[in-house]
């Protein structure tokens, strides 16, 4: 018998002794992980959706007045002196109407009474991609608004600022189900470690006087910890992966989840949840360990 | 094998359980502690495995100094030293195979070899048909057989027994004797603590007797 096969013999009596409150720990493990990784979820997927969107994001500058030859350049070097984007475009006031018309396809005809030049002429500014965070967008219109002969900024700012916000709601969520993760999951299994050792005295005492070693001892309560994390985190995540293809098959078709386009973790994030789980549980297991089996 | 020189307990500051203990016992001889109730055998026997440890003195078993010994070096002299204690410490939640079996599992002994040798000394302490036995539901001379079995299960060097007769017949009494001799035979040494005349009068083993926490005589058993 060597030693692998004797500390895994003894975490499985451990396990079966004291199965009720391993149980409990099991779930709180499981619940805390589903938790966590449900807002993961929804955060992983409003960046993905936010990114997707910021890859259309466009700022349209309206002009009083249609700007000539000398005008378009000197706007486009003030444009360019605040920052470099990834494109300026002049749009006049006839191609304005040409977009419209084509935006309105078969609807067209409501046109035909209209002056050809009734739009007002623009610029269409695309920032740059690694300058699209909100602040940077709003600072940007507002310098865009100061410039001569502008009308008005437009980029869809109360749906920008909806989402900002509410990625940032999802921020703070993730952060604190973290924590509860953290707390729960390190607690709860130090919490059940140290019941096993205290209901388990009289036997780590005899372990002791017939010659175990202290690794012998201390061991399966480490095995009991990386089994809590293990199996707390599949449990946890195979629950959410269940609850992911529910959402899917139940709110299929053309709606808001078409437009997130709402994944599942990649495998190395779920590689990572379930070893920061294990890792958690293993410390939660190795305080008590050594705060209460002294050798 | 062991050796004490001038070991004193105590316990607080006005009770000596012993004091100027010094004396020494041979590897594979077979040794008698005798004595009153209350005389210091079982503290002996404890300082002897480092259950507890001397207010003063040197105790040197199988070479080491027993109380300077720490981790695994512990474990491993302790693995060679097989202890059935007066309150037998057993697991009573455990099968009497199981009680038996600890001993050997932390020196990582195969399962085969475990299962063969736990049936053998059953069969030698007439316990076989208690294999499967819950112990706490055993007898108390039962339980000290069990505890007595495990002592020797692991072929220790040095087996340190503690009343071992205390609460069994004649009869079963000789079949415990006989075990323990067959262990001293095989090389083991032995140390029994005991009040029981009928085990160490008729031999040549030598005989320690302890009043008041010292040493009172150390003779030779008369051969029969």
């Amino acid at each position: 018998m060597n030693f692998w096969f004797a500390v895994f013999r003894q975490a499985g009596r451990n396990l079966r002794q004291t199965w009720a409150s391993q149980f409990m720990t099991f779930l709180t493990v499981s619940l805390s992980v589903l938790i966590f990784a449900f807002f993961y979820l929804i955060y992983t997927n409003m960046i993905g959706a936010g990114d997707r969107l910021s890859d259309d994001l466009r700022l349209i500058v309206y002009l009083e007045d249609e700007p000539g030859k000398e005008m378009q350049e000197q706007l486009r070097r003030k444009i360019v002196n605040f920052d470099d984007v990834e494109k300026i475009q002049f749009i006049s006031k006839e191609e304005a109407y040409k977009r419209f018309a084509g935006q309105l396809g078969d609807e067209s005809d409501v046109l035909t009474d209209m002056p050809k030049n009734f739009l007002p002429a623009s610029i269409e500014v695309v920032p740059l991609k690694n300058l699209r965070s909100y602040n940077q967008i709003k600072l940007f219109s507002e310098y865009l608004a100061s410039l001569p002969g502008t009308e008005k900024v437009q980029y869809g700012q109360e749906w920008i600022e909806k989402f900002y916000y509410f990625t940032r709601l999802i921020t703070i969520v993730v952060l604190l189900s973290g924590t509860l993760l953290i707390l729960t999951a390190t607690f709860m299994v130090a919490y059940t470690i140290r019941l096993t050792i205290m209901g388990r005295q009289a036997e780590l005492e005899l372990l002791r006087l017939v010659g175990a070693t202290n690794s012998y001892i201390r061991t399966p309560f480490l095995i009991e910890g990386i089994l809590q994390g293990f199996m707390g985190s599949i449990i946890g995540l195979s629950a959410l992966y269940g609850l992911f293809q529910w959402i899917r098959s139940h709110f299929a078709g053309p709606g808001i989840l078409n437009l997130f386009q709402f994944n599942f973790f990649s495998p190395i994030v779920i590689v990572s949840i379930i070893l920061g789980s294990i890792c958690l549980c293993s410390l939660g297991s190795y305080t008590s360990i050594r705060k209460f089996l002294k050798l | 094998m062991i050796e004490m020189i001038k070991v004193r307990r105590t316990y607080g500051t006005d009770i000596t359980a012993l004091s100027d203990i010094s004396f020494s016992v041979e590897t594979g001889e077979m040794f008698f502690l005798i004595g009153r109730s209350g005389a210091g055998k079982t503290t002996l026997l404890k300082l002897t495995c480092n259950m507890e440890t001397p207010s003063n003195g040197l105790i040197e078993v199988a070479g080491y100094d027993i109380n300077k010994l720490k981790g695994n070096d512990l474990a491993h002299l302790r693995q060679r030293i097989g202890v059935a204690y007066q309150d037998f410490k057993l697991l009573d939640d455990r099968t009497v195979a199981e009680n038996i079996a600890i001993a050997m599992e932390v020196s990582y002994k195969k399962p085969r070899a475990i299962k063969h040798q736990v049936r053998d000394l059953l069969d030698q302490l007439q316990l076989s048909d208690k294999h499967n036995t819950i112990t706490g539901e055993l007898s108390r001379g039962e339980q000290q057989r069990v505890a007595l079995a495990r002592a020797v299960a692991n072929s220790p060097r040095l087996i340190l027994v503690d009343e071992p007769t205390g609460n069994l017949d004649a009869s079963t009494t000789e079949q415990v004797m006989k075990l323990l001799t067959r262990s001293n035979k095989a090389g083991a040494t032995i140390v029994i603590a005991t009040h029981d005349k009928s085990i160490y009068e008729q031999n040549k083993h030598r005989i320690m007797e302890l009043r008041d926490g010292t040493i009172f005589s150390l003779t030779r058993g008369e051969q029969p």
